[in-house]
């Protein structure tokens, strides 16, 4: 109950807002926070359709299920499980690419990255090879439902991430960021990182259970 | 892609000005694409209430045609596309945008003593999705529109051919703008509070608005979801939920109601936020249990999310999932009777003012009180098959949505009316208008539960086999017919009131309610900066006996705010002489 | 800048609780139990339909917990708005009384907190405990039926079957019939879209489900004739998708269905000639694919997988001891099938053709 005027912590309150940097540092803090609760509510997004997959999964009679009077047969892991490697792969240059940015190492910055988009290519390409190998189709069964749609809207992610690298090596070459100030860089980093948990959690949906 | 920020600036006198950005210039930067949360807020307004008109008079068609048991004004197909229409835009284009976006907008950065939100141009992009959503909603008119109804099951919704898949699209879309608003404003409150205001000086309404953003910001995107499949079925043919390929509408079911419940607690959190800060400041004393209500506005947000199969109790699930979600569903009414009780409390020994906002308020009580309680009689899983798809249930969530949320929108829009507009609401006309929606709103809902203990079922065109047998069903559908031109009748004469007031009301000033919170330390309208300097917070905004618990605020302020002359209201809730 | 020098509001004092308010509160306690004892002890037919004479078992259990939940929600809402309203008027600011008043300043009171929380939680406990037991009876309480019948849903109308009847029962023109005493399982499915199967006086409602079915049981005990009613919205004419439950005493049953039995079905058996396996798999795909799968026999949706019909062995044999001939599977699909394995419309509700039928055959025979 403060009927007493002086207040908790003026002093340090004050110090606190003339320093223009750590102006700079909370903003930095709200589009963080703002981005890390984007990517949250993209994994909602994934979250809904794998419950609809094990949804369908659990309660359909028989799995893989019977189409035309044939079970279908279980997914391939090896061609899988090679194309997963590309892209934790591509998570792993992708950090080293931030570090790089971080010591002032433009070159090997530009080095790591670019191993990044090409790997994060490369994925998708192998995801387009993946999906000539199933044996049913998008409209023929639950299991070509799910399995298409989730890695539909996986793939669509990484391509999105991809021309978002992109940009951002760009930017980061025209001197939008400095050794300082990335959170472009960060945000971009947190996001590929995301698309390969998502994929850590669909690889163990539809090839591993 | 910066957003501009308008971060805590340094406190002293002479630099304060560096971080107010300079104002925005040009009609269309100041009315139609502004950044300024105030103004979003107003264009949320405006265009819930247009929405609101339509969805209106989609609900008005309804029982028009319920006048005669064989249907008095339409085919079944037109019937079935006109309560499609009548739910659809009330839900997602009238209540969210209406309580979230127009109330939370404009009052919440000025209650935690911020110039803007986190992210201003996400704010803007949030509302003008919600116009074109609107648009694509009611092209679907133009092929032939929905028939099944807000939630637009398989599969039968699959029969509405492109009208469906355009339904599906506006409500992606609106969903959008909801999960992008949940966030921008959870950013907000989490970093942009001013200093000292710790979680537990927070006002109530601050504490509403973070608990229904959180629940935008993650049930939303669940509702897309379902839709996107819905989406995907209807164009691509994809067999989410058709059984012969292996799909389930039961599927659709739980992706829909995971969003869809709490969705109503989206609806409500705001409402019981404004009712928590009208009833301390027409009782002129404290909220009473601060901490349970704040805590249980969070305990609502997240159990809500754990009672979703409750809409789906007759629909099939297996008998062992109905257990505890009907233990939980019961669950959840407890934080929400604790805040009943914590309301009570807080008007008992009060000095009660009887103004618009705290009749609405106390109306509240009632009736969100009565629809609470026939939610306890759909909580129960026996009780439920026999009420579910029938007039019960409709009567429930009118009582719950209309008489606990669009209530609670009317409390905040006549409380914070003259914070917006700098002119007091005619009193008489309010509390005309007050007992109009209050008369009309009961008797028009109150018939429905025992029509649907009967047996009528919802969503009929037509009830001429239950007339035959029920002959009296014909008297409480004209009823509730003749009592819901009442609320018409109040909504005509709100209108007028926003409209004149606008002109003619008496000058507000800065605190007309004698009211605590910092939106109220401001002038009425706010410059468009909100505070010159943030100001400095010490303690919880409720007690008044205490002085004002702020520093460096832009205006010398009595520390003991009282209502004005201006504000009065008579002693009884009646309308007084002018 | 805040001052404290100003002078403190004046705080207006309450004598306890307030003028009058345990006589109020008593008042209202009285007539809360009158209510209750209304709710009890007076008929409730305009609330719930049949509750003076009830018309199955399980609508007896139903109503004992609608009663309860009443008695108890009936004072809870009488508790609440009537304090609120007298508060509104007990503490109402005076006319002429000086602006700055303020009220009682209170913040909280644990023990009351306290109090208000445990009482609702122990009423909630109690309806949870009353929900389960008549829940548990709804889903398990009627140990073996005497009668199982099938409601499948259609736009727009009800077909029952029953066991040992070879043509179904057709809401549009017949009425559905039960034995009045003998436990009654009703299995609920549908045909097309999401239906729903409910008789307001019998309280147990199913939502029809294509590819799932439904268990609804009960006993009827009072006979009459009663609405089945669709409450899940099903298209167009949903309003009037109505039936009607005939509940007549055993001996009335027994004559009616007799009478059903010797209904004649069609003469001359379809003509399988020129059957076209394509055409009928795209018929088995729009018709069948709801209930059967192209599958070994255990894969039921609801009913048999289909694969190999004529040719497994491990097929079942349905009809006269030996594996399915073609001409045995072209009378199914026309007359429908109930028997062991469930119940199968016949083709007015499938609603094949002659030449359907006969591609159907074609193409099941062809799965080898």
């Amino acid at each position: 109950m403060a009927s007493a005027v002086k207040p908790l912590g003026l002093q340090a309150v004050e110090a606190r807002y003339n320093d223009v940097e750590r102006h700079y540092a909370e903003t930095r803090d709200i589009r963080l926070l703002g981005f890390v609760f984007f990517l949250i509510s993209d994994c909602v997004l994934f979250a809904s359709f794998i419950f609809a997959y094990m949804y369908l999964r659990v309660s359909a009679p028989a799995w893989p299920p019977f189409v035309d009077g044939h079970q279908l047969p279980w997914f391939d892991t090896a061609f899988a499980a090679l194309n997963s490697v590309v892209l934790f792969g591509s998570g792993v240059t992708m950090h080293f690419a931030l570090e790089n940015w971080k010591h002032l190492n433009k070159q090997k910055f530009n080095a790591w990255l670019l191993a990044t988009i090409v790997l994060g290519i490369a994925f998708l390409l192998g995801q387009a090879h993946e999906w000539s190998l199933i044996k049913t189709t998008w409209q023929g069964s639950s299991m070509g439902a799910s399995f298409f749609t989730l890695t539909g809207m996986h793939g669509f992610h990484v391509f999105v991430g991809v021309i978002y690298l992109t940009v951002l090596g760009f930017q980061a070459n025209r001197g939008v960021y400095t050794g300082s100030k990335y959170f472009g860089l960060t945000a971009g980093t947190l996001y590929w990182h995301f698309v390969d948990v998502i994929w850590v959690a669909l690889f163990f949906l539809f090839y591993l259970w | 892609m910066e957003a501009g920020m308008h971060a805590t600036p340094a406190l002293h006198e002479h630099d304060s000005d560096d971080h107010i950005h300079p104002p925005p210039e040009g009609f269309i930067r100041k009315y139609v694409f502004s950044l300024d949360h105030k103004v979003i807020g107003v264009q949320y307004f405006i265009t819930g209430i247009l929405f609101m008109l339509i969805g209106g008079s989609f609900a008005e068609l309804i029982r028009l045609q319920l006048w005669k048991p064989e249907g008095a004004i339409m085919s079944h197909e037109a019937y079935n596309v006109v309560y499609t229409m009548h739910g659809t835009p009330m839900v997602w284009l009238v209540l969210i945008p209406l309580v979230t976006g127009a109330i939370g907008n404009f009052v919440m950065p000025l209650q935690i003593g911020a110039r803007d939100v986190a992210f201003p141009w996400l704010n803007m992009i949030s509302f003008w999705i919600v116009p074109l959503s609107g648009v694509v909603l009611f092209s679907t008119l133009l092929y032939g529109g929905a028939h099944a109804g807000w939630t637009e099951y398989p599969p039968i919704s699959l029969q509405d051919g492109v009208a469906g898949a355009l339904w599906c699209l506006s409500i992606i879309l609106v969903g959008v703008s909801s999960t992008m608003t949940g966030m921008n404003f959870m950013v907000t409150i989490i970093k942009m509070r001013a200093p000292g205001m710790t979680w537990t000086r927070m006002p109530l309404f601050v504490w509403a608005t973070l608990a229904t953003a959180l629940m935008n910001m993650i049930a939303t995107v669940a509702l897309s979801a379902a839709l996107l499949a819905l989406f995907l079925e209807h164009v691509y043919n994809v067999p989410f939920f058709d059984p012969s390929r292996g799909g389930s509408p039961l599927l659709y079911q739980h992706m829909f109601w995971f969003y869809s419940h709490p969705a109503v607690y989206i609806f409500i959190l705001p409402a019981f936020g404004v009712i928590s800060e009208v009833l301390p400041t027409f009782a002129r004393k404290p909220i009473f249990g601060y901490k349970m209500i704040a805590f249980s506005s969070m305990a609502i947000a997240i159990l809500g999310f754990a009672v979703w199969a409750h809409h789906m109790y007759p629909s099939g699930l297996a008998p062992w999932i109905q257990t505890p979600f009907m233990i939980l569903t019961f669950a959840v009414g407890v934080p929400t009777g604790i805040k009943i009780f914590s309301w009570l409390a807080t008007i008992w020994g009060g000095r009660i003012q009887l103004t618009v906002p705290m009749l609405y308020a106390l109306a509240f009580l009632i009736t969100f009180t009565f629809g609470g309680i026939t939610g306890i009689f759909l909580a129960s899983v026996p009780a439920n098959l026999h009420e579910h798809g029938s007039y019960f249930v409709v009567g429930h969530f009118h009582y719950v949505v209309g008489g606990g949320a669009v209530f609670g929108f009317l409390a905040g829009l006549t409380y914070w009316y003259p914070k917006v507009t700098g002119r007091m609401l005619d009193e008489r006309m309010g509390k005309i208008g007050f007992w109009l929606f209050f008369a009309g709103l009961n008797l028009t809902f109150l018939p429905m539960h025992w029509l649907g203990l009967e047996g009528m079922a919802r969503r009929y065109a037509s009830y001429e086999y239950f007339a035959k047998t029920h002959p009296d069903s014909v008297f409480w559908n004209q009823f509730a017919t003749v009592s819901s031109f009442l609320m018409v009748a109040s909504v005509a004469l709100l209108a007028v009131n926003l409209i004149w007031s606008l002109r003619h009301g008496k000058l507000a000033g800065n605190n007309p309610w004698g009211a605590r919170t910092l939106e109220w330390m401001i002038s009425s309208p706010p410059p468009y900066y909100n505070f010159k300097k943030i100001p400095i917070v010490y303690d919880r905004p409720y007690d008044f006996g205490e002085p004002l618990p702020y520093r460096n605020l832009d205006h010398e302020t009595d520390p003991y705010p009282a209502p004005t002359r201006a504000s009065l209201a008579g002693p009884a809730p009646f309308p007084a002489g002018a | 800048m805040t001052d404290v020098a100003a002078p403190k509001p004046q705080e207006v004092p309450t004598k306890g609780l307030g003028p009058g308010f345990w006589p109020f509160a008593i008042a209202l306690t009285v007539l809360n139990v009158a209510v209750a004892l209304l709710i009890y002890y007076a008929p409730l037919d305009f609330f719930l339909p049949g509750e003076s004479n009830e018309v199955a078992d399980r609508a007896a259990d139903i109503d004992a917990l609608f009663k309860f939940m009443s008695a108890f929600g009936f004072a809870i809402f009488t508790y609440v708005a009537g304090f609120v309203i007298y508060f509104a008027i007990v503490f109402r600011r005076r006319r002429g009384e000086p602006r700055e008043t303020i009220g009682v300043q209170v913040h909280d009171s644990p023990t009351l907190e306290l109090w208000w929380t445990i009482v609702p939680v122990l009423i909630i406990v109690a309806l949870i405990w009353m929900s389960i037991n008549v829940w548990a009876k709804v889903q398990f309480g009627n140990g073996s039926p005497a009668l199982t019948m099938e409601v499948i849903g259609h736009q727009f109308y009800f077909e029952y079957r029953y066991p040992g009847l070879k043509s179904s029962v057709y809401s549009n023109g017949e009425a559905m019939h039960l034995p009045l005493g003998e436990p009654v399982r009703v299995l609920v499915t549908s045909a097309d879209v999401l239906h729903s199967f409910w008789v307001p006086e019998i309280r147990l409602k199913a939502t029809a489900v294509p590819g799932l079915v439904q268990n609804v049981n009960f006993t009827p005990t009072r006979t009459g004739s009663f609405q089945i009613v669709c409450a899940e919205f099903c298209g167009v004419d949903h309003s009037v998708m109505q039936g009607q439950l005939i509940i007549e005493s055993p001996a009335a049953f027994r004559k009616w269905f007799a009478g059903e039995q010797t209904k004649a079905v069609s003469a001359a058996p379809v003509s399988l000639a020129g059957g076209d396996a394509a055409a009928g798999k795209a018929v088995f795909t729009q018709k069948c694919a709801a209930c059967h799968a192209i599958a070994p026999f255990e894969q039921k949706i609801v009913g048999p997988g289909l694969a190999k019909l004529t040719d497994d062995p491990k097929h079942p044999t349905l009809v006269d001891g030996k594996p399915p001939t073609p001409d045995d599977i072209g009378e199914i699909l026309e007359n429908g099938y109930t028997g062991p394995l469930g119940a199968m419309p016949n083709r007015q509700a499938t609603g094949i053709s002659d030449k359907d039928i006969a591609d159907l055959v074609a193409y099941l025979s062809s799965l080898k």
